[in-house]
């Protein structure tokens, strides 16, 4: 039972490593590839039936007993967030399939893309803070070589400054992990949280403060919080859809996920940083929906939009009861499927047009409906109207934060709903509505069938967690009560 | 009478490595350079077999081989690009 | 062609082969001493990078005929493989055992599973050491 922890982890790794020797056939490297992330996504989908009937799961790798050796914990929230990656991902792959150039797979995509699910589900199971930076790192460095494969000039340019911001933050990561060994003498997860607790009972606490601000400004640059967001647009803009997908529907997620993971077990007594999250979160979503109102490019649109849904994020953190954390998994995990489905709508709509840009293009939906209605569907679901899953964790943030009573960034968030709203429809009128505008007539025969099918499960899944959201909400529910009583954690890991 | 020889060489390798660096930073013309860093490595070497000497152990003597190494061939690539501006031939014949 | 540095063959064919003995002396110098596979494979490396400068990308290619992406992907195998039998027999993934043998020549020598997954590790440097600097020197014309 032990061992099935670490395959999530192990089976991309391996098969990664396996496709080095095949970087000449495309084939092998597609079978493989698309195995590996159907092992991944099967085991993790066990994986959660035996934590939600069993409990936390843990294994201490190398044998090496909790707080000195490195353990992987599966509780309901990291299995879940793994299930997740592993659906994405399979989805991504079969949309690279279809729009990929040779050229760009051959170059050990196939490789590049497994370490990054390696790094991803490694950094949302480990539970030790040093091993949570190696992750980190085996993931943005995958997500170096995918974001600059293909070598155009703008992209280049974009993903330079997407590796020096990420380099330094992780060089404030590496800052904050020794600051807190050097106060604690731990880095285990759950040893921390016991420790931390106790000195937060002692008279000078101000330490603890500044470690998790430092700790909150790292994370808040990889999941990109408000003042620190400056970066992803642009860098999500510049590859081709199938990675900006992978990149906008999870690497901000896993930023997100460590953020859930360090203020709900380990700063969990903070007042201070509390606060601070509420204030960010509401300024990340009005500033970023803001920025997407103004725009008039598809791809640039959902970038921007990323950043405000990363705010909905923030401040259910923030608010921080059972029912705001189980909000926030909610949409957490409808923003991991819409995310990267309304990207790939804006990749089928670049091989349909060739452009991105909306004012080049015009009623779509005359030519190709099912992509326009299908579009529909996720644009409203992101904007959070019922009955579809993005309504659901909106209402239970808007709930937790009433009871909470934190009524200004409950009214903020409400406003940006709106705009979100109205970002979506502009894109949709702009498009697919209206009279039939496309840059070349060759544009309206160009079939996309093969193209939807990759984003059909996507679409499914966020009616699905829509309509028949009841069951989904009670095991977020419980995953809520879970995070937010540490001792479940902390018991199942030191108890060993 | 071991331990003040050591201190006093140290102390000497210390302020020559200051000065090799110094030549290395203004060092007028390329070999300058090169001689000045390939130096700060030999000295260096040197400051490593005296450390043990006054520690009394033998656990810097890769340390010593190391650098010795390192600096040999960093010496060698130097050297090349000065002379031909190619480091790395890629045909000779 | 212009001129052959004589002397520099002559000392890389004496140097390269001392670096080399040293770099296997570190690698086995590992795991309880400094050195590792890590620190073997810099020096295998940096032995490797001495015949490149001194002869020219062509020969050394003629004598040494791999592909260091390949390198790389066998040392990652050979590490990850290495945690992964463990777990055939129940044990968490990456548990190490040690046991000490009477070798004929050696005498009393301790055996490690920690050792192949050095030797992953020595690989994976050597061969990434390689394809950087080989990559790079490839980039004039």
């Amino acid at each position: 039972m032990t061992n099935l922890l670490i395959l999530p982890i192990l089976i991309p790794l391996l098969a990664g490593v396996i496709l080095i020797f095949f970087k000449n056939s495309k084939m092998i490297q597609r079978v493989i590839s698309v195995i590996a992330s159907a092992a991944m996504t099967g085991i993790s989908g066990y994986l959660i039936y035996a934590v939600y009937n069993n409990g936390i799961q843990t294994i201490a790798l190398g044998d090496w007993q909790a707080p000195f050796g490195i353990v992987l914990v599966a509780d309901l929230l990291s299995v879940s967030l793994v299930f997740l990656a592993g659906i994405l991902g399979l989805v991504t792959l079969f949309f690279a399939y279809q729009t990929f150039s040779a050229e760009r797979e051959a170059n050990y995509f196939h490789t590049f893309y497994l370490f990054l699910m390696v790094g991803v589900n490694g950094s949302f199971m480990t539970g030790d803070l040093f091993n949570l930076f190696v992750f980190f790192e085996v993931m943005l460095i995958s997500s170096f070589i995918l974001i600059s494969m293909g070598s155009q000039r703008y992209q280049l340019q974009e993903s330079l400054k997407y590796v020096i911001i990420n380099t330094v933050s992780s060089m404030f990561f590496i800052a904050a992990i020794a600051y807190i060994y050097g106060v604690t003498g731990t880095l285990n997860m759950a040893d921390l949280s016991v420790k931390i607790a106790q000195l937060y009972e002692q008279e000078n606490s101000g330490i603890l403060t500044v470690i998790a601000l430092t700790f909150l400004f790292v994370f808040g640059t990889k999941s990109a919080i408000f003042p620190l967001y400056f970066w992803l647009p642009h860098s999500y803009f510049a590859p081709p859809a199938a990675i900006a997908a992978l990149f906008g529907g999870l690497l901000t997620k896993v930023g997100v996920y460590t953020v859930m993971r360090m203020y709900t077990l380990i700063f969990n007594n903070d007042p201070i940083v509390f606060q601070i999250l509420l204030l960010f979160g509401g300024l990340t979503m009005f500033i970023g929906v803001l920025g997407a109102v103004a725009q008039f490019d598809f791809k640039r649109i959902l970038s921007v939009h990323i950043v405000s849904q990363v705010g909905y994020m923030i401040m259910g953190i923030g608010i921080g009861t059972p029912l705001a954390i189980a909000g926030t998994f909610y949409f957490l995990a409808h923003n991991i499927i819409v995310k990267s489905g309304l990207f790939f709508f804006a990749g089928i709509t670049e091989k349909i047009t060739g452009t991105t840009h909306l004012k080049k293009m015009s009623g779509l939906l005359k030519t190709h409906p099912y992509v326009g209605w299908l579009f529909f569907i996720t644009a409203i679901s992101l904007a959070g109207l019922p009955p579809l899953s993005g309504f659901f964790g909106k209402f239970a943030l808007v709930i937790a934060g009433f009871e909470a009573g934190h009524y200004f960034v409950i009214a903020v968030s409400l406003a940006t709903g709106v705009l979100t709203l109205f970002s979506m429809m502009k894109i949709f009128m702009t498009s697919f509505w209206g009279e039939e505008k496309l840059p070349d007539p060759s544009a309206k025969e160009r079939k996309v069938g093969k193209l939807i099918l990759p984003v059909l499960p996507l679409v499914a899944l966020t009616v699905i967690l829509g309509v028949a959201a009841e069951p989904f909400f009670l095991f977020s529910l419980e995953m809520g009560e879970q995070l937010t009583d540490p001792s479940y954690y902390v018991e199942s890991v030191l108890e060993e | 009478m071991l331990s003040t020889v050591a201190a006093i060489s140290l102390f000497l390798m210390a302020g020559s490595i200051v000065i090799c660096t110094v030549r290395a930073l203004i060092g007028p013309s390329a070999p300058d350079r090169i001689v000045a860093l390939d130096t700060i490595g030999i000295i260096l070497i040197g400051f490593i077999a005296i450390l043990m000497i006054v520690q009394d152990t033998i656990a810097y003597a890769e340390v010593a081989l190391v650098i010795a190494i390192l600096a040999f061939i960093g010496s060698v690539a130097i050297a090349k690009f000065v002379e031909g501006g190619i480091v790395l031939d890629r045909d000779r014949h | 062609m212009k001129n052959t540095p004589i002397q520099l063959h002559v000392v890389t064919r004496i140097v390269a082969f001392i670096i080399l003995i040293f770099s296997i002396f570190l690698f086995f110098a590992g795991h309880n001493n400094p050195g590792g596979g890590f620190i073997g494979g810099l020096m295998t490396a940096s032995a490797l990078v001495l015949l490149y400068l001194s002869f020219d990308l062509k020969t050394i290619k003629r004598v040494l005929p791999f592909d260091y992406a390949y390198v790389i992907g066998a040392g990652l195998l050979l590490a990850t493989l290495t945690g992964v039998a463990g777990m055939f027999f129940g044990f968490p993934y990456l548990t190490q055992f040690f046991e000490y043998f009477q070798l004929p020549i050696l005498g009393e020598t301790e055996l490690t599973t920690a050792l192949p997954f050095d030797l992953g590790i020595y690989l994976v440097v050597v061969g990434f050491t390689l394809l950087v600097i080989l990559t790079v020197a490839e980039d004039d014309s």
